[in-house]
């Protein structure tokens, strides 16, 4: 069995060295933060910084507005979660649960637009956004951006909720529950795993989301999220190589660490979305 | 894609399952109706407000030249979409969105299942670490990956210059994101990193759906790992299969942040993508080819590019799912 074990450790080796090659750009960023500004030129490929330079980080944060879109986009990604997960959890609860008129109606409009491309549609909401007064505020983007996530939302939950057993609100119907309470002491506590799940998914499209807070703070630079930051940082900065490395790994490491102690709902829930 | 899956439909309501016998009970239910629609009300605005309607109101705007401020009132008829379908960058936009899908949805399926293969060995230790390792890029923001790479090129694009120049595979100073035949491949290959895990989950969770006596019984009965792998692990991943290309495909045809980023469609449109040309005509250039806001224009093309997507969807899930059915695939 010796073959077979020298072939596993080279498995490993194989696995181990092509992974970490894999993330190598952002080891690359998250060096490069820590440099200085001759450093980042002359290390070449080397991640490795000589010394820690902490000062890009401070110079990100205060003077070139991190701290700013930092607050921005957890205000953005906080509100798109809370109102992503109020909303489709009520909605999957009813759809799974019951036999209102005009229930085959409601699932086929949800479904029809999962079918549809998305974005394409963005000047119609900017022009809607406009007349409701909420262009270039963060409202504009936390709706907007809910609504695209809610019928992916509200189908994990109804699925979710299908799968629990009828006999559990029979039980506190009996006992004189009514809709809310059912719904709210019984089913919502149930659903821990999906709310999760949709949370994390929400929590990431949010927080790296591109195209919808670049539509809706075209014209205040005070409302932009740490992704519009870095974009219009290298347009109106562009030498400032090592601040804009801080400002990657400001931007990265959150959503980063979000995922890794979280992942299992992520993965789990791309998983089942697919086998379905 | 949840929606494939038939609703498996439960008799849910107690009060339908027996039909209701007094008027108390009669009340209840429809209070139980009363509430199911107050609860259903706030996901069903936000569709119809902020997803329906915008489908139709940007069918209106087509019909206008229209700057987007104030009401549009200058119609222009079919003009736009006249403009649209006589417009190269139109086309090459769109040319280039297919070049791209054509590279990176093959190689990112071929290399995602392969990955997957390796690390759907039962006896692999560590096989959840190496997954989250390849499937990391997923989770980080592609604008934020494209200031990145625009770092990175620039910062080793003279080196790698220097290298070739020596080797004698290019003969003078390239220029990476601003050349035309390069800055698309260099797109391609962040766009083929940046998603892939995606479809390595994918295939994970397809390929744990085979029962391990099928492998078991390969395995009596002789046959070998290519075997195994062409009569088994390619059959029972059929169904899967279609998902994921599906999903590729529609994911690669919404590229628009790593090219607004990287390149923002240049240099002279030869990385433009059509959410770019799009975007650029709405909310005008950010570079040398800025232009007047014309949002009659850039309706018009959304509204052809989401025909052609809904047409080729259609075409895509016909064909993919009649070559699974003859075992074609």
């Amino acid at each position: 069995m010796t073959r077979r074990r020298v072939v596993t450790a080279m498995t490993h080796v194989a696995l181990l060295v092509s992974g970490l090659a894999w993330l190598y750009p952002l080891f690359w960023a998250l060096g490069s933060s820590l440099k200085s500004d001759d450093d980042f030129f002359t290390d070449g490929l080397n991640p490795m910084p000589s010394h820690f330079l902490w000062a890009n980080y401070l110079n990100a944060w205060r003077e070139a507005s991190f701290s700013r879109y930092f607050m921005n986009t957890i205000l953005i990604t906080l509100g798109t979660v809370v109102i992503t997960l109020v909303v489709t959890s009520c909605a999957g609860y009813v759809l799974a649960r019951t036999r209102f008129p005009g229930r085959g109606f409601c699932l086929g409009l949800v479904s029809a637009t999962l079918f549809l491309p998305h974005g394409y549609t963005i000047i119609p909401v900017f022009d809607l956004m406009q007349r409701l007064h909420l262009l270039n505020s963060l409202w504009s983007v936390v709706i907007v951006q809910a609504s695209g996530g809610v019928v992916f939302g509200t189908f994990l939950f109804m699925g979710y909720f299908m799968a629990v057993d009828r006999e559990l609100e029979d039980a506190a119907q009996v006992d004189g529950a009514n809709f809310h309470q059912t719904f709210a002491r019984i089913m919502l506590p149930l659903s821990g795993p999906m709310l999760a799940t949709v949370g994390l998914f929400t929590a990431i499209t949010a927080w790296n989301s591109f195209f919808i807070p670049l539509v809706f703070t075209l014209g205040r630079p005070e409302l932009r999220t740490l992704a519009i930051g870095m974009y219009a940082f290298i347009g109106e900065n562009s030498t400032e190589w090592t601040l804009l490395c801080a400002g990657t790994v400001i931007t990265l490491a959150p959503i980063i660490l979000l995922f890794v102690l979280l992942q299992r709902f992520f993965v789990n829930g791309l998983a089942g979305a697919v086998k379905q | 894609m949840a929606v494939t899956a038939p609703v498996r439909e439960h008799s849910t309501d107690t009060a339908r399952a027996e039909p209701p016998r007094s008027a108390g009970r009669r009340r209840a239910r429809r209070r139980t109706y009363l509430w199911s629609y107050v609860y259903l009300a706030p996901m069903m605005v936000l569709l119809l407000v902020f997803v329906v309607y915008p489908i139709i109101a940007s069918l209106g705007y087509t019909f206008y030249k229209w700057d987007g401020i104030g009401d549009p009132s200058d119609f222009v008829g079919l003009d736009n979409f006249r403009q649209i379908v006589h417009d190269s960058i139109f086309w090459r936009s769109l040319g280039h969105t297919f070049v791209y899908a054509a590279f990176v949805v093959p190689i990112q399926l071929v290399l995602a299942l392969a990955l997957a293969l390796v690390l759907n060995n039962k006896k692999l230790r560590f096989a959840s670490f190496y997954r989250t390792l390849f499937f990391l890029p997923v989770v980080t923001s592609a604008a934020v990956i494209g200031v990145v790479i625009q770092l990175l090129v620039s910062n080793f694009g003279d080196s790698i210059n220097s290298v070739l120049l020596k080797l004698q595979v290019i003969d003078q100073h390239v220029d990476w994101l601003g050349d035309p035949h390069f800055a698309l491949g260099i797109i391609i290959l962040v766009g083929i990193w940046h998603t892939f895990g995606y479809n390595l989950v994918y295939f994970l969770a397809g390929l744990q759906t085979i029962p391990d006596e099928l492998y078991e019984a390969a395995r009596l009965d002789g046959a070998g790992r290519f075997a195994t792998f062409r009569y088994i692990t390619i059959p029972m991943l059929r169904a899967v299969g279609v998902v994921i290309v599906i999903l590729a495909v529609i994911g690669t045809f919404q590229i628009f942040d790593l090219v607004q980023v990287l390149t923002s469609g240049g240099p002279f449109f030869a990385t433009e993508v059509v959410n770019t040309y799009i975007y650029h005509l709405a909310f005008g250039g950010s570079n040398a080819n800025a232009v007047q806001p014309d949002i009659g224009l850039a309706s018009a093309a959304s509204f052809v590019y989401g025909v052609l997507l809904i047409a080729f969807s259609v075409v895509q899930v016909v064909v993919l799912r009649s070559l699974a059915k003859r075992r074609a695939l």
